[in-house]
């Protein structure tokens, strides 16, 4: 293999000509329907407190360009390089993980995942997000029978299970969660039996239970869940959150209050609203006609990711697109949900739309490798 | 691994993914388009908070225009004990140090168990500027400590006519169940004596709203609708607050001088301890003055402390009382002309016979020979029944009141027994509510054998007999036994009499009017009730009464006094309690230069009817008229 971009191949193999627009098109759109919800969610209490309106849009767009810059980066050399550095990517998410840890990590809302790097947080798991994705595509693709035996399934449920742990003590129900789906459709694209997943399943019940019962799970965790689960019972606040995100949501109606214009919104009711609670200004203000509109740009991408697994010319190829998909569909599920009230409040942003550099940077990078996989199935 | 399976498992997971967003488009469906108005609905909840603003409280003035009660804004210290969380204790310290009372008092107030922890809870009204300024200066020293601006009653003439006017208080929880109080909220100052709670309804005016846009934390993002109060409508009282002054001033200077008779039955100067006095126009009901002594500071009910309230209430000869109204009395010698009325119409008596007046009377037949003294022990000769009205003799009464007894003993087993004598005493308005248009009147009691058996039967103790004996009734012809009647109960019974036997129903209001001036309703007097006495009867007994102030019991305390200017018949009361000094009353009726009056004066334990309340209304009658008002000095004591 060359690392030579220009080598030269036929015309029509050429990566370049294979640029999947439509990805191209969905993420950018994605991510410019984003920095407006965020100016919206944003605006009004940034007046409020005599500081420049666009503060945050003007940061979410600076992202967006590095995004943009890492999304390229990562399309530039044949993503079959990064199976060779598979180990080594791991490692040192890792490592990474563990470091964050350390007082080098700081800590907000009593969860540690962050470092501060010249005045930017940058959270070390959502990289480990990615490079369990491509370890695993790594590890199933060099597999030699194309069997699944238990062992194999055992093997990279380990391989998921060391970050999973490390992001899971942070703590950070939400990546876990992300990182468990990566791993379960991974597994599913590389032909996992069926028994072998109910395995996995009772296997993780069982881990969940006793979690619970070892107290690793903090309490906050369980009153959000039990929130969750029974409203009227709400010890924590957790369902404050929830209630004004219902509302914020519900009270769009069919075509939204308009934007800049939804009062949940101006008034400041819905917390987090422009990081994990983002969808509920696209709710509140474009109604169901945008919501659907942002479902479905978010369905095209992740249509896209599953047909460049499909179209790959490798299983390699094959897995890192599905795992990538299969991250953006949970991340997708998860957060919508969440402000939809059908799934617990989980801290997970809401791919290319949500505030926040570090899953900007992330998914960047993740449509690169998309796009990389896509441009040399040829080649 | 082959192209097939592993296209298939792609599409086994893209299956799991429809279902995630097929999950996801159906509750959005649900929330957006289904449910969307309930949540419309709670935005509005949410984002909307609404104030009221309160209305200002309707003035209370007098038939002349003066303004009685009016409002004035009291700035109040609260204390929002959420807010001052764990440094309470600090905030108590502080405000105690800064309005000058003990920790221990503050702490008292900053307690109350009235309030909600997250009300804010008053404790300090009427303070001035500078310590609301210092309190916004320092706010660490003061976290949860607020100030407000509460519209609080004012009474430019004082202490004048307290207990007609009433206090306001936080309106109670029964209040609120009642529908007379629809719309009110727990935390409202309502009228809860006096006028202020008869006439609430109008005075109260309608609260204001004030809607305005709230963010997450409360915080004020701008008006969205405003819907003024409306203030209450003013009350024009009947009363007159130069009579009432009178009133007030006379029974006062009344009370005190009886403080230096010496009380001939006890050998001790006259306790005197309370009074009241009522001023009516006979011909219409209204009420122009009704004092009742001793009075309180209404201000106590605007700025005082628990402590002040609390002393009032438990003060020793109740101040609170309403005297003319709910003061208990038995009505003495006062009482004649009513029996003399029934007498009369049951043929009991007539105006031709002379009837002897000695001094004492024995029941016939009876074989203990119970002996019923005349007020005086001298034989005082003979006379009409008219003349003992004006002479106000006992003894001429006994025996109608034996006449009555013998009446009822005689039809005791029929189905209804003849009980004339109460049948007409409840004619004149005895024994029943008055309906003033002041709350809390007590209606009295016109006893009977059913009423003293039951008496009995429930509280053994307070009356050991239940049987019916003559004395009953031969004690009820003067007034006594457990006769009981209000001074506003005389004061009515003696304008039917005035009036010719049309009874008046006493009131305190003329009209309400709007803020504006504009009539909104007036208050019609009612006098189309007549009593079932005969015109000529009437007439006899009232004609009767002209002489007790020129010749007969009252004649000492009108020495002097220009008849010819001002007619005045009246009728004198000494009441008897057992273990106090004799309860002194006075009724008279006036008429001159077109103005016609009853004035009733009653005084606790002030001697004979011609000692104390005599001279009172002699000098209220002499300043109704524009007479030179005389000194009240103590006259001699003839019932």
């Amino acid at each position: 293999m060359d690392l030579v971009a220009g080598k030269l191949y036929p015309l029509e193999r050429r990566p370049l000509r294979h640029i999947d627009l439509v990805l191209v098109g969905t993420t950018v759109a994605l991510a410019v329907v984003g920095i407006m919800m965020v100016y919206s969610a944003t605006h009004q209490s940034l007046v409020a407190q005599h500081l420049d309106p666009t503060v945050y849009l003007k940061r979410q767009a600076v992202f967006l360009g590095l995004g943009i810059g890492l999304a390229v980066l990562a399309s530039s050399f044949d993503y079959r390089f990064l199976k060779v550095y598979a180990g080594i990517l791991y490692i040192a998410s890792l490592a990474l993980l563990i470091l964050v840890r350390t007082p080098l990590g700081t800590t907000v809302k009593g969860s540690q995942r962050w470092f501060q790097l010249l005045g930017f947080q940058f959270a070390p798991s959502e990289v480990t997000k990615l490079a369990l994705i491509v370890m695993l595509a790594a590890f199933i693709s060099e597999l030699r029978s194309s069997e699944r035996t238990l062992e194999d399934v055992y093997r990279a449920t380990a391989i998921a299970a060391v970050p999973g742990a490390l992001v899971f003590l942070q703590p950070d129900l939400g990546t876990s969660i992300v990182l468990a789906a990566i791993l379960l459709g991974i597994l599913v694209v590389a032909g996992t039996r069926v028994r072998h997943l109910g395995v996995l399943a009772v296997t993780a019940t069982v881990l969940v239970f006793g979690a619970f019962q070892m107290g690793v799970i903090k309490e906050y965790q369980i009153a959000r869940v039990t929130a969750f689960l029974d409203p009227q019972n709400d010890p924590s606040g957790a369902n404050y959150n929830r209630l004004q995100s219902e509302i914020a949501i519900g009270s769009g109606g069919l075509t939204g209050r308009g934007y800049l214009k939804g009062p949940q919104t101006n008034l400041d009711f819905v917390p987090e609203q422009h990081t994990d609670f983002i969808f509920t200004v696209v709710g509140e203000e474009f109604g169901f006609v945008g919501s659907m509109v942002v479902l479905l740009l978010f369905g095209v991408l992740i249509w896209r990711a599953f047909r460049i697994a499909l179209l790959s010319k490798d299983p390699f190829g094959t897995y890192l697109a599905a795992g990538i998909g299969a991250m953006f569909a949970i991340q997708m599920f998860v957060n919508v949900g969440m402000t939809l009230g059908i799934m617990p409040i989980t801290g997970i942003p809401l791919p290319f739309v949500s505030y926040g550099g570090s899953s900007l940077l992330t998914n960047g990078l993740a449509v690169g490798i998309l796009m990389n996989v896509h441009m040399r199935r040829f080649t | 691994m082959t192209e097939g399976s592993s296209s298939l498992r792609i599409r086994v997971l893209a299956t799991l993914v429809a279902f995630m967003f097929a999950s996801l488009v159906t509750r959005l469906w649900f929330l957006q388009v289904l449910a969307a108005e309930k949540y419309r609905a709670e935005v509005g909840n949410n984002v909307v908070r609404t104030l009221e603003t309160p209305a200002k409280r309707g003035q209370i003035l007098d038939d002349q225009g003066n303004v009685l009660v009016d409002n004035r804004i009291s700035l109040v210290i609260t204390v929002n004990r959420d807010e001052a969380g764990d440094r309470e204790e600090q905030v108590i310290y502080n405000l105690a140090r800064l309005l000058k009372v003990t920790p221990k008092e503050m702490a008292k107030r900053v307690e109350d168990v009235r309030y909600y922890r997250y009300q804010p809870v008053p404790v300090a009204v009427d303070v001035n500027w500078k310590t609301v300024a210092w309190i916004k200066e320092h706010p660490g020293d003061f976290p949860g400590v607020d100030y407000l601006e509460q519209p609080v009653r004012t009474y430019p003439y004082g202490t004048l006519a307290a207990h007609v006017l009433g206090y306001l208080g936080q309106v109670t929880k029964q209040q609120l169940k009642d529908p007379a109080f629809a719309g009110y909220e727990p935390g409202d100052i309502v009228g809860q004596t006096g006028v202020e709670r008869q006439y609430e309804q109008w005075l109260h005016g309608t609260k204001g709203i004030v809607k305005y846009r709230v963010n997450r934390f409360g915080d004020n993002k701008g008006e969205i609708g405003e819907l003024p109060p409306r203030p209450g409508d003013n009350l024009v009282l009947t009363l007159d607050a130069g009579i009432q002054q009178v009133a007030e001033e006379d029974l006062k200077q009344g009370i005190d001088a009886a403080h230096s008779v010496i009380d001939s039955a006890t050998a001790k100067y006259l306790a005197a301890t309370g009074g009241a006095v009522v001023v009516m126009d006979p011909t219409t009901g209204a009420i122009k003055a009704l004092a009742s002594y001793p009075s309180y500071d209404p201000n106590v009910f605007v700025n005082g402390s628990s402590d002040a309230r609390t002393h009032l209430v438990q003060a020793a000869r109740n101040p609170l009382l309403d005297r003319a109204i709910q003061g208990l009395y038995p009505p003495g010698s006062t009482y004649k002309p009513f029996i003399a009325l029934s007498a009369l119409k049951r043929g009991f008596a007539n105006t031709s016979t002379y009837y002897p007046c000695p001094g004492s009377w024995a029941v016939p037949e009876d074989p203990l020979h119970e002996h019923f003294d005349n007020w005086t022990p001298a034989s005082l000769g003979s006379f009409t029944l008219g003349g003992a009205l004006v002479q106000s003799c006992d003894t001429i009464f006994y025996p109608l009141g034996f006449e009555y007894w013998k009446d009822w003993y005689n039809t005791q087993h029929d189905p209804s027994p003849a009980l004339p004598l109460q049948h007409d005493l409840k004619a004149m308005g005895f024994g029943r509510p008055t309906n003033v248009d002041v709350p809390f009147e007590k209606q009295g009691l016109v006893p009977d054998p059913i009423w003293k058996a039951k008496a009995h039967h429930d509280m053994p103790h307070v009356y050991p007999q239940g049987d019916t004996y003559p004395a009953d009734f031969i004690n009820m012809s003067i007034g006594q036994g457990e006769t009981l009647v209000t001074p506003l109960q005389i004061t009515e019974a003696y304008s039917t009499i005035a009036n010719g036997g049309a009874e008046c129903w006493p009131h305190v209001a003329d009209r309400i009017e709007s803020p504006t001036g504009a009539l909104v309703q007036r208050i019609r007097p009612r006098c189309n009730h007549h009593v079932p006495f005969s015109p000529s009867t009437i007439a006899y007994v009232r004609n009767a009464l002209a002489g007790v102030p020129t010749q007969g019991t009252a004649s000492s305390a009108f020495v002097g006094f220009p008849f010819s200017e001002v007619s005045v018949a009246g009728k004198t009361g000494t009441a008897q309690v057992f273990g106090q000094q004799d309860y002194s009353w006075f009724a008279a009726m006036t008429q001159g230069s077109g103005k016609r009056y009853v004035i009733v004066c009653l005084v606790e334990q002030g001697g004979h009817g011609s000692t104390t309340a005599a001279p009172i209304v002699r000098r209220i009658i002499e300043q109704l008229y524009g007479l030179t008002p005389s000194i009240i000095q103590t006259e001699p004591a003839t019932d």
